[in-house]
């Protein structure tokens, strides 16, 4: 075996599969749609060089008149803001409190994950029931203790449909993250938990320095996921509200674009500003969480501060 | 004897020959994208009596059909163009939607399958909206236009005027927010819906000579035009008197008429087929949208031919692929008629089936015979992009974000 994996060509042969695969069904298309994204291509022109615009596209999606697709990347951003400052947060909460060993604690993981294992259409169309003005739950609610309800219905109101269609999608995959950091929790070695125990490290003195520190890399790709997850939302805003004006993301002006108004160039611009909007994402994050230049990673430099640091102590922390 | 055995065998033989030579067609499948997903649309039932007709009259040729909602064949259908990968037969819309399909060649003319014969059995101008360069790319299966339906019952138990005007379609809205009922609906959230009320209220206040320069660009057209003000205004008076429900916006086709089946909602503006749905219910009636006074539309509708059932251009099999597209439109039009789903664009004689026919469907067919003209509807005479700012505009009509002035004012981007 050992003599199998040292020849290079041997490697080739078994990589060549996936090369191939991964070429033709994400790196082509990559390609081609870039290469669409210059041409004026609609239903009247051709494909072909003939129609080349350069970066007209890229300019019109922005500029040109009536264009929604400079707000459909803000809502987009806003979105991306809510996942990374309410729905991983909250992720982190339910992670840290299930890792503590609540009872129950695998009916609880399941209870969460339940959302993430339904369809999107499922999910929409039971937000959609949620919302509805006459027997909605949401209303129900808010009619019994008297509170007012948003004028227009939750989906159509000026100031509430948006929020009202990016809930659904953060309450979804709240039980995905939550699952992801809870895994990354309990494969922290008991060691280290003990040996901050024993230090005095508990509540949230143990979450912010022992434990969020330890899954930094779980965090990361969870991060990854609700970014780019954000930038490409489609089908929840296609079932709730179709994209209509107020709540129209990249994805669904971009689908508008190319198959309802078929603009394919334009729509094609769109879809590369998603993927590079992606890809640029992805390196910041990369940037962002890469580590020191000295090599060592988060937990063997813990685990060296907890064995001769006594300043490295959580504050307020006395040796036993 | 051995003659008589002879014969006997021979007949014996040519009796078992018989059936293999009747058979002599080649087995063929195709496919037919349909909209009539929904047991409560009320195309599906005479959609299916016609196939199993078609599986009669020709047994060789089989047919899958891919069954889909309204809204979403028309996203699937684009997506399904893009590719090239149409079924061979497929429901689709006329006037501009079809024109965007013709643009991708996807759709294969008729004009070499359709003899003088055929053709003579299509009432006057039903090919129109299907018709570009002399290429025919469809045969429709209906002749649409869109009514005001009324809840008889609810106008009689809360002594209101069926409205023939305007003002007696506001005075009709007051009392019955008065009393507590909901006067209008339509599916915002599917956009069509209310692009069809929007429409039919611009062409009254402006006229078929107005509103068709308009949808159709023609030169002169233009939506800055008194008489549309006015329509777009109407529209916005309605959603500040309230004549919707609340949420009307956020609202699908189905989910906006689950409340007026329920004999909740007192007036709905839908297309023909509705009627198959209240066949049979007495409490309902079809007429005229209200008359505006001063202006010559009383009797302008908007609709004709404008569905219609057309063939890939890449079909595997376009001779049998033109059979079920002929037999089906033709077929689908007499049986959706007698059902109460559509009117007729091919001549037949129905004398045989006037029982059968709903008296609701008697009503439109009344009130169309009356008709000065039928006016596609703009989101369909309108292309691509022109077509989304139609129903966006008239979207943020009803949701009360825009004025009148407005809509017009942005609809004018259509004419750069």
């Amino acid at each position: 075996m050992k003599r199998i994996l040292s020849n290079k060509w041997h490697i080739m042969v078994f990589v060549l599969p996936t090369v191939l695969f991964f070429s033709f069904f994400v790196i082509v298309p990559i390609v081609l749609s870039a290469y669409y994204s210059l041409l004026n291509w609609t239903t009247k022109t051709k494909p072909t060089l003939e129609y080349f615009v350069g970066f007209r596209n890229y300019i019109e999606m922005f500029t040109g008149k009536g264009t929604s697709f400079p707000r459909a990347v803000g809502h987009s951003l806003l979105y991306a803001g809510a996942s990374v400052f309410l729905q991983l947060p909250f992720s982190l909460f339910l992670a840290l409190l299930l890792a503590k060993g609540v009872k129950a604690e695998g009916f609880y993981q399941n209870l969460y994950f339940i959302p993430v294992i339904l369809s999107s259409v499922v999910v929409g169309q039971l937000w959609r029931k949620i919302y509805n003005n006459d027997y909605g739950l949401l209303n129900l609610f808010l009619r019994a203790i008297n509170v007012e309800t948003p004028k227009g219905g939750w989906l159509a109101n000026k100031g509430t449909r948006l929020w009202a269609t990016f809930v659904p999608v953060l309450w979804q995959y709240v039980g995905y993250h939550m699952l992801l950091m809870y895994g990354a929790l309990k494969s922290i070695s008991p060691d280290i938990i003990e040996a901050a125990t024993v230090d005095g490290a508990s509540g949230p003195t143990m979450a912010f320095h022992i434990q969020i520190p330890l899954i930094k890399p779980m965090l990361k790709v969870c991060l990854s996921f609700s970014l780019i997850g954000s930038f490409k939302l489609y089908d929840m805003v296609k079932i709730l509200t179709d994209g209509n004006i107020g709540t129209e993301v990249p994805a669904t002006t971009m689908y508008r674009e190319m198959f309802k108004s078929h603009n394919f160039g334009t729509g094609s611009a769109m879809a590369m500003f998603i993927v590079a909007e992606c890809l640029l994402f992805t390196v910041l994050l990369n940037a962002l969480f890469r580590e020191r230049a000295d090599g060592r990673t988060l937990r063997e430099r813990l685990s060296g501060l907890f064995r001769s640091a006594p300043d490295a102590l959580p504050k307020g922390a006395d040796r036993p | 004897m051995r003659k008589i055995v002879a014969v006997m065998l021979a007949l014996v033989l040519c009796l078992g020959v018989m059936p293999a030579m009747a058979e002599q067609h080649e087995e063929v499948t195709l496919t037919f994208g349909s909209i009539w997903s929904s047991e409560s649309e009320a195309t599906r039932a005479p959609f299916l009596k016609t196939l199993e007709e078609f599986a009669e009259a020709y047994p060789w040729i089989h047919v899958e059909v891919d069954w889909n909602e309204a809204n979403a064949w028309k996203d699937k259908g684009d997506t399904l163009a893009s590719q090239s990968a149409m079924p061979d037969v497929f429901y689709w819309n006329a006037g501009g939607i079809l024109k965007a399909l013709v643009d991708q060649d996807q759709i294969m003319p008729l004009n070499d399958y359709l003899d003088d014969e055929t053709l003579s059995r299509l009432i006057d101008g039903a090919l129109a909206n299907m018709t570009f360069d002399g290429k025919i790319y469809g045969l429709p299966y209906t002749n649409a236009c869109s009514v005001l339906y009324c809840n008889k019952a609810l106008f009689e138990a809360n002594n209101v005027k069926i409205p023939e005007t305007w003002d007696e379609l506001k005075e009709a809205v007051e009392a019955f927010k008065a009393a507590g009922v909901t006067p209008m609906t339509t599916g915002g959230g599917d956009r069509w819906p209310t692009n069809m009320l929007g429409d039919i209220l611009l062409l009254r206040f402006a006229g078929d000579e107005v509103f068709r320069k308009a949808v159709f660009k023609e030169e002169g057209g233009t939506f800055m035009d008194e008489g549309l003000i006015a329509g777009a205004n109407a529209f916005a008076e309605l959603v500040e008197m309230g004549a919707f429900p609340d949420d009307v916006a956020a609202l699908t086709r189905d989910e906006s008429e689950v409340p007026w089946h329920e004999g909740k909602i007192a007036m709905y503006v839908m297309g023909q087929w509705e009627g198959g749905n209240l066949a049979g219910k007495e409490d309902f009636i079809a007429v005229a949208f209200p008359a505006v006074p001063g202006v010559d539309s009383a009797n302008a509708f908007m609709g004709g031919p404008a569905e219609e059932f057309a063939v890939a251009a890449y079909t595997e099999h376009p001779e049998e692929a033109y059979l079920l597209c002929q037999f089906c439109a033709e077929h689908l039009s007499k049986n959706g008629y007698i059902s109460g789903a559509g009117l007729p664009c091919w001549k037949a004689d129905f004398s045989e089936y006037e029982d059968q026919i709903a008296s609701i469907t008697r009503q439109i067919v009344a009130l169309t015979n009356e008709a000065t003209s039928f006016l596609l509807w703009g989101n369909t005479a309108l292309e691509g992009e022109d077509s989304e700012l139609l129903m966006d505009q008239t979207l943020l009509l009803l949701s009360g974000e825009i004025t009148g002035e407005q809509f017009c004012e942005n609809m004018e981007a259509i004419f750069e």
